[in-house]
């Protein structure tokens, strides 16, 4: 999972980081008494400034291109599922939801096939998380009054998908959930 | 040099802030307890008090850091004693009306109030959300009155172009800017406009609000407004303390003063820029905010932290790097604090890369960076120049092995308590979840490895709390001769 | 200070007055990567029909449904139409087919109705009649209802956006903005738009609207208001460091 690695990354840049502190503390502790520290800092700063601009600038030319907000921008969806959240509940359908009496059906998405998911609130802010059959988030994207969001997956494993709400709406915001079937 | 009378207002913002930090700790502590199912509380119980942990926290952090600039300040520029005991009367009645907000009256909207939450049931009282937009606008009347003052005997002794180093971009700088007056009107401009934020934000509410319904306000305009506010205070409030580092880390070291180049005041006039856009990142998930804005919004984090990282952190380095320095108990909280910052940094810059932030956003790893280069960073930051300002005096500032035992344990206690919020958010266990659905299996467990590590983080705080508070009893009841030898 | 918060204040009350309310028409959802009901359709009194997805194919389309003998919204609909897609010069195919959904017309009063449009020698522009249109009603969720008291239907002004492989990308209900008109002409041509609005009457405190021909975001004054706090704490700075400069000078070192 791409959560894993993440995990992972960090962990290495944070072992990382205090290895560097725990040496530099240490080199403190053990010093001579009249010692004059680092030569030329001055410059060495400015070196170590530029580079991290420029790990800056690789890991952004990296990731950037994999914002999702264009993701599977090039095709027709097979299905366009409309979703309207509502304290404390999600109300998904393959038709339009009528705000004054929302209603859902139970939802059913084909295996490997780009789905829409239109996504808005018909009250306060909510989020719309779709975990897979193993809880992990997949994608999500937010439930906004007003706008309507349009979310973009192909789902590659089949089984039971769950959603959660993942902005703070209320007293019911945990319980705030549904599912969905992909085969 | 300071005067007796910001001595004591001083000392009376320390005690105030970790009184209410106490109680803040043992409220997330409650939390943690509620998530892991070892205690059973409300939904509505919780909820109100994680909406009163996180104002409280971001609001005594916030003044910490103010009322520790102003009192350094107070070495370059004369600075108003009125306003600081102005910005400290509204800080208490803010806070006092806030926890009546969410005791009495049940608010339970979280610190960020998303519009329109504060108008939609609750299970609050009717008067509650109005209470607290006026609780809102008392905090931000006396912090913006007195960072306007602060900003003006700035400008008083320096020029614009002297206050922000303007003249080191040069060849041959004329005069110095002290790198702390260069942050400090940084860090102001920023805070004001945070500020103006909550002025329109509270504003566009109580609109609605009188309007009685004859008009809405746009669901993506207040969220943009509620985290230029909530981000860039919350951002602020870590430079503020980095400013003060700046200021004394050398002195404390015996080591010279840090001096400002031209890369210095590059970076930091720079970061103002990225620290004003960088909350654009809190809305990546809102596919509503055009795309080009969501890419400012992930180049400006990675280039805020930069002046912070690059500068503040290498300077501390050259400081130490094989230098024998004595090591006081101030000294190593800010190392320390300066640690959990970069490793806090980390992890944010990970969240605030985009193609992350899918899979991370509004998961525990939000709380778990956030909570790093708080609790373990600025938090720090703050606890080291208390432990100075109620000594003032390197030699009384020696570590006994008491005190490196609980230094020991604050580490410890911080590692465990911020782990079970990163493995939480890489196990996508949303945050704000009162408790956990069943499907989610790691969620409670987590949590009580959070809670007990949080416990002794709270221990080890009790112990400081006894040292500073002890020694700011002191200064407050100290005759004039006596204070300040 | 003082006078750039009442500003503040000033402005964003003005703003306010105006106000607005956001009822949204989520009947144009409906349908939508529906497959269009592949109607056989009459261009001419003298051609043979055609299949709809024989027009379609070829280019993307907005398929307009009027009549001839509306004494309402039909005529606005059509010149505005034109006139919205003709200030358009976009770099996105189109083409418009404008249908009778009354079963009284026929291809020649489509056609004089083209005249009466001058659009009968636009290659852009198709008027066509066909003798399917309750299931293509279907497919589209349009439901116009005969009103025999006025002979007239009541219905809106309906727009839908087909792209080549027929799929319905965008409806649009009653007479609406270029903006609207620009994003569906990118839906059509299988532009993706991540997000929108809801249709509402006055946005006038939203912050962006997407501009599909040119691929930008058009400010609007909420935005303004998104960049008011920093504007006005350099104002306030500038203005604090004025009023301090006396004292400046006084500063040696
Ligand atoms: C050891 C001390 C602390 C403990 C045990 C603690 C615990 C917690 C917990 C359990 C949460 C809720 C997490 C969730 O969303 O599920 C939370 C949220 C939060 N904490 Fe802490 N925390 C501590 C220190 C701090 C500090 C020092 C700050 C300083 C700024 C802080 C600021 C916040 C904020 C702003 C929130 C978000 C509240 C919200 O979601 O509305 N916390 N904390
Ligand atoms: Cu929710």
């Amino acid at each position: 999972m791409k959560q894993d690695s993440i995990l992972l990354f960090f962990c290495l840049l944070a072992i990382t980081a205090t290895i560097v502190f725990v040496w530099v503390f240490r080199s403190s502790i053990k010093a001579e008494e009249r010692t004059p520290g680092i030569k030329n800092a001055l410059q060495k700063r400015f070196w170590f400034l530029l580079i991290l601009v420029v790990v800056f600038g690789i890991f952004a030319s990296v990731t950037l291109p994999k914002s999702p907000y264009f993701a599977f921008a090039e095709e027709v969806p097979a299905k366009v599922i409309h979703v309207a959240a509502l304290q404390f509940s999600f109300f998904l359908s393959e038709k339009s939801i009528d705000p004054k009496s929302p209603s859902g059906d139970n939802i059913e998405l084909p295996l490997n096939k780009v789905v829409e998911f239109r996504v808005t609130s018909l009250d306060v802010n909510h989020g719309f998380a779709i975990y897979n059959p193993q809880m992990r988030i997949v994608t999500q994207t937010q439930a906004m009054p007003g706008y309507i969001n349009r979310l973009r997956y192909k789902f590659t494993k089949p089984g039971i998908y769950h959603v959660l709400c993942l902005e703070y709406c209320g007293v019911g915001h945990p319980v705030m959930q549904t599912t969905f079937i992909v085969k | 040099m300071e005067s007796l009378k910001l001595k004591k207002i001083t000392a009376l913002w320390v005690i105030t802030i970790l009184v209410l930090f106490l109680a803040a700790i043992v409220l997330g502590i409650l939390m943690r307890l509620n998530q892991a199912e070892v205690i059973n509380q409300e939904p509505l119980t919780f909820y109100t008090n994680m909406t009163t942990h996180g104002l409280t926290m971001i609001g005594i952090w916030f003044v910490a850091g103010m009322a520790a600039v102003n009192y350094l300040l107070q070495r370059y520029v004369k600075t108003s004693y009125t306003a600081n005991l102005f910005a400290f009367i509204l800080t208490v009645l803010g806070v006092v009306l806030l926890w009546l907000c969410t005791y009495l009256g049940k608010f339970n909207t979280g610190w960020t109030f998303l519009y329109p939450l504060p108008f939609k049931d609750l299970g609050a009282a009717p008067w509650a959300t109005p209470l607290f937009l006026v609780a809102l606008t008392i905090l931000g009347l006396g912090w913006l009155v007195w960072s306007v003052s602060m900003m003006a005997k700035i400008l008083q002794r320096y020029t614009l172009a002297q206050a922000f180093a303007w003249q080191h971009l040069s060849k041959q700088p004329k005069s110095e800017t002290p790198p702390f007056i260069l942050i400090t009107m940084i860090t102001l401009v920023g805070v004001i406009a945070a500020l103006i934020a909550a002025v329109i934000v509270i504003v566009l509410f109580f609109a609605e609000y009188f309007s009685k319904g004859s008009f809405v306000n746009d669901a993506l305009l207040m969220k943009n407004l509620i985290y230029f506010f909530g981000h860039t205070i919350a951002n602020e409030m870590l430079y503020l303390g980095v400013a003060v580092i700046y200021e004394i880390f050398g002195e404390l070291s015996g080591r010279p003063k840090w001096k400002t180049t031209w890369y210095v005041s590059l970076a930091w006039n720079s970061a103002l820029i990225f620290i004003l856009t960088a909350f654009f990142h809190h809305l990546y998930m809102d596919f509503v905010q055009p795309e080009g804005l969501q890419i400012i919004g992930q180049l400006a984090s990675y280039l805020a932290s930069l002046p912070s990282v690059a500068v503040t952190v290498f300077s501390i380095i050259v400081a130490i790097y094989g230098v024998r320095i004595q090591w006081s108990i101030t000294n190593c909280l800010f190392f320390l604090g300066v640690i959990g910052w970069v490793i806090g940094g980390l992890g944010a810059v990970i969240d605030a890369t985009i193609s992350n932030n899918i899979v991370l956003h509004n998961t525990l790893w939000v709380p778990a960076h956030f909570h790093t280069y708080n609790a373990m960073g600025n938090v720090l930051f703050s606890l080291g120049f208390f432990y100075w300002f109620t000594t003032q005096h390197v030699s009384k500032l020696v570590i006994s092995k008491l005190t490196k035992f609980a230094l020991i344990v604050l580490i410890i206690s911080g590692i465990g308590f911020l782990m079970a919020f990163y493995i939480g958010g890489a196990d996508s266990i949303p945050r704000r979840y009162s408790t956990y659905p069943e499907a989610l299996t790691t969620g409670p467990a987590l949590a009580r490895m959070g809670a007990y590590f949080a416990c002794l983080y709270l221990l080890v705080i009790l112990m400081f709390f006894y040292n500073i508070a002890k020694r700011c009893f002191a200064i407050l009841s100290a005759p004039s001769s006596s204070v300040g030898a | 200070m003082l006078r750039h918060f009442i500003c503040t204040l000033f402005f964003s009350w003005s703003l306010i007055v105006f106000g607005y309310g956001a009822p949204a028409n989520l009947d144009e959802e409906q349908n939508i990567y529906a497959q269009i009901y592949n109607a056989p359709i009459k261009l001419s009194p003298t051609q043979a029909q055609v299949s709809l997805a024989d027009i379609y194919n070829r280019k993307p389309m907005l398929l307009a449904f009027v009549f001839t003998r509306c004494t309402g919204v039909c005529s606005p609909f059509l010149l505005q139409l034109n006139e919205t897609l003709r200030q358009i010069s976009g770099k996105y195919l189109y083409q418009v087919v404008v249908l009778s959904f009354d079963p009284r017309d026929d291809v020649e009063a489509m056609q004089s109705l083209s005249t009466r449009l001058h659009l009968e020698k636009s290659t852009q522009w198709i008027f066509a009649t066909t003798d399917s249109i309750t299931a293509l009603n279907l497919s589209l969720g349009f439901d116009p209802i005969w009103d025999s008291s006025t002979n007239q239907f009541d219905h809106e002004a309906l727009l839908v956006g087909v792209n080549t492989q027929g799929y319905i990308t965008k409806k649009l209900l009653g007479i609406r903005g270029d903006l609207e008109l620009r994003q569906m002409l990118a839906s059509i041509n299988n532009a993706y738009i991540p997000s929108y609005r809801l249709p509402a009457d006055n946005d006038l405190f939203s912050c962006f609207t997407y501009d599909p021909t040119t691929g930008k975001n058009i400010p609007n004054l909420g935005l303004l208001i998104i960049a008011l706090p920093a504007l006005v704490s350099f104002l306030l700075l500038v203005c604090i460091a004025f009023f301090s400069r006396n004292k400046a000078a006084k500063w040696t070192e």
